[in-house]
């Protein structure tokens, strides 16, 4: 099943589809009131985007002089080149501790590596903390959206699933009380987690240290009581100093959520203190395709993401088809370059969910260019052979004609008789759905060549 | 085999893109002019307070967000509010999870977000900032600086094992974007500016 069909399921229900684009158009235009604010809005995304171009020329010097610091403020330093290796060392620094209940803050890393599952299945208890994450893992749903996990439901849904796995009262549908329930059901397991686990939003070369950024506090409450904290981290989320985290602090909240900053930005540098209650600080540093990525020159910016979601947010597609559609872990814009490259064969359909419209390059924070990107994708994957047998059938019919400019004026012309005579609009539906909800223009009688041929006729003429 | 790390460096190695210059410091904004009125509205957008008052009777000047003398449990590292319950009694970071209020001083507030820096003194105290329903955070009146890039300059690179930056209590919108204040920690937050 493609894009297309999942999304025919999403628009399906027409009430939630409307609201679900309503509800991100909304947050897009609460970050273009954040933006406004700063005078200096335009001048930063340059800036963050040439920081993020340095520090991917410099990685293996970066990561280097992180892991040196980070081991003097006390840190391990782990090493995995992929998802399942990443999740063999968690899972073994877990069980070498005898720990079976652990709570897990955002991290779409730990989403792309399968790490739930894995955990799971070795016996071990896995709560997401933050409340949309808790909400879809409830639901045995994957996040629908990098910043917002269950934007795709309504309130009467999260109602329903919280009677039956919580035990609140049937029919409530009031964010207050459902989150206040949640916030009961989860205090409890912060208290009794052996473990915190947490993503890492930006690794700081300078001083080992890593910055992880909520709302919710749950990153801090999960790492604050354990003896046990495990972050994971990307290749591509090291910055050179601690002064670049300014830029990227200014941008990051502003571009996701229309917030000036997050309720908590937290900087965590080696364990905390060993008295009165020693804490280990374990950093898994993930590759799981990243190199291969920054190994190619048309696509590699895209590792400059910060995973804001401004892009998710302004994208008329994602919008109206939901994050589900994309059967991938990071949705939209985004999601279908970088999961793209990761597995081009399983994603070839994603560079087509776009209209190339550009707005996702227009507000990213990092300024990729990634409706180019995806333009470069659709190239590179048809020449691959990854691409719809309909469409290269089409697209082949059509570079045929264009390579014939007598016979295109021929099919104009014809077609421009037939349309102009037949029931066209109800014969076009049947076979291109975009025109079942739209009307066609007025078929012209001439073409634009036709036209200007006869003007040019009628002064010569005078 | 290779092990993991030597391997993704040859992997990183093999990849690498052309160097690209080193960006130089960022020459941040001005303070905007009325630095009380911005600090005010960005705190009040996280779903803070702001109050000013005078150093010597602040504690009787102030809205409190819940009467202090009808609360059992209190950690303060504040000169002039009292430990009290479980503030006193706590044997471990986990007894502190019925903490009423938790009152506590940062180094400075940042103009542009509402946010403020603090480095707790202990485990303790960022678990009590967490735990707390109310968390109240006192900062003297002068300390503040226009945006994160100042703010950063006056941070360094520090070797503190902790610190953060917090903004108005912890909030959700994860069900249908309803702002619900109070997800797992505080429920409210108010600063506190002191003047001399």
């Amino acid at each position: 099943m493609g894009h297309v069909d999942r999304a025919r399921e999403f628009v399906a229900d027409a009430d939630r589809t409307g609201w679900h684009d309503r509800a991100l158009w909304f947050v897009r235009t609460k970050r273009d009131r954040a933006a406004d604010l700063v005078p200096d809005w335009e001048a930063l995304r340059e800036r963050a985007s040439e920081i993020k171009r340095f520090a991917l020329g410099q990685l293996p010097e970066l990561w280097c002089e992180f892991e040196e610091n980070a081991i003097r403020a006390g840190a391990v330093v782990h090493w995995a080149r992929d998802g399942h290796e990443h999740n063999e060392i968690i899972a073994r620094l877990l069980q070498e501790r005898r720990i079976e209940r652990v709570v897990k803050s955002k991290s779409m890393l730990t989403e792309e590596c399968g790490l739930n599952p894995h955990l799971e299945a070795c016996g071990i208890e896995v709560v997401d903390t933050d409340l949309g994450e808790r909400i879809v893992q409830l639901r045995n749903e994957s996040p629908s959206h990098i910043v917002m996990p269950a934007i795709h439901l309504r309130r009467g849904e999260i109602g329903e699933l919280f009677a039956e796995k919580m035990g609140s009262p049937p029919g409530l549908d009031d964010p207050t009380e459902l989150t206040a329930i949640a916030r009961r059901d989860l205090r409890d397991r912060f208290l009794r987690a052996q473990a915190g686990l947490t993503g890492i939003n930006f690794a700081v070369a300078e001083t080992g240290g890593f910055v992880v950024v909520t709302n919710e506090g749950n990153a801090d409450l999960g790492t604050a009581l354990p003896k046990l904290h495990i972050a994971s981290v990307g290749l591509e989320k090291i910055i050179p100093r601690q002064a670049d985290l300014a830029v990227f602090l200014r941008l990051l909240a502003r571009s996701a959520t229309g917030q000036a900053i997050t309720a908590y930005t937290s900087h965590f540098r080696g364990p905390r203190p060993p008295s009165p209650d020693p804490q280990e600080l374990h950093i898994v540093v993930v590759d799981n395709g990243r190199s291969h990525l920054l190994g190619r020159p048309a696509f590699r910016e895209a590792l400059a993401c910060i995973r804001c979601g401004a892009c998710l947010n302004t994208c008329p597609v994602y919008r109206r088809s939901g994050g589900h559609s994309y059967g991938a872990t990071v949705p939209g814009p985004i999601g279908s370059v970088l999961e793209t490259s990761r597995d081009p064969a399983t994603h070839a359909e994603l560079p087509h969910a776009c209209s190339l419209c550009g707005s996702c390059s227009d507000v990213c924070p990092v300024r990729i260019p990634l409706h180019h990107q995806l333009l470069a994708f659709r190239g590179e994957l048809a020449r691959a052979g990854h691409q719809r047998r309909s469409r290269r059938a089409a697209l082949g019919l059509i570079g045929w004609l264009f390579a014939r400019p007598s016979g295109y004026r021929w099919l104009g012309r014809s077609g421009r008789f037939l349309a102009r005579r037949l029931p066209t609009a109800r014969l076009n539906a049947l076979v291109s759905p975009w025109t079942r909800q739209r009307a066609l223009p007025e078929i012209p009688e001439a073409s634009f060549r036709e036209l200007y041929a006869r003007r040019r006729a009628a002064e010569n003429d005078r | 085999m290779t092990d993991a790390r030597t391997e993704i460096f040859r992997r990183l190695e093999a990849a690498r893109p052309p160097a690209s210059a080193r960006p130089a410091q960022w020459s941040a904004p001005p303070m905007p002019i009325d630095e009380m009125a911005t600090l005010r509205d960005r705190l009040s957008d996280a779903g803070g307070s702001l109050q000013i008052a005078q150093r010597e009777d602040w504690t009787e000047r102030i809205v409190w967000p819940v009467p202090v003398s009808g609360i059992a449990h209190v950690y303060s590292s504040v000169a002039g509010v009292s430990n009290k319950g479980v503030g006193i009694s706590a044997l471990t970071d986990h007894d502190l999870e019925c903490l009423d209020l938790c009152v506590l001083s940062a180094d400075f507030a940042v103009v542009e977000n509402g946010a403020v820096w603090h480095r707790p003194k202990s485990p303790r105290e960022r678990a009590a900032a967490l735990l707390a329903t109310h968390l109240m955070i006192v900062v003297d009146a002068a300390e503040l600086v226009p945006t994160l890039h100042h703010a950063y300059s006056r941070i360094g690179s520090e070797a503190a094992s902790f610190g953060w930056f917090l903004c108005g209590p912890s909030k959700t919108a994860d069900i249908e974007q309803a702002l619900v204040l109070g997800a797992h920690g505080p429920c409210t937050m108010s600063l506190i500016l002191l003047r001399d």
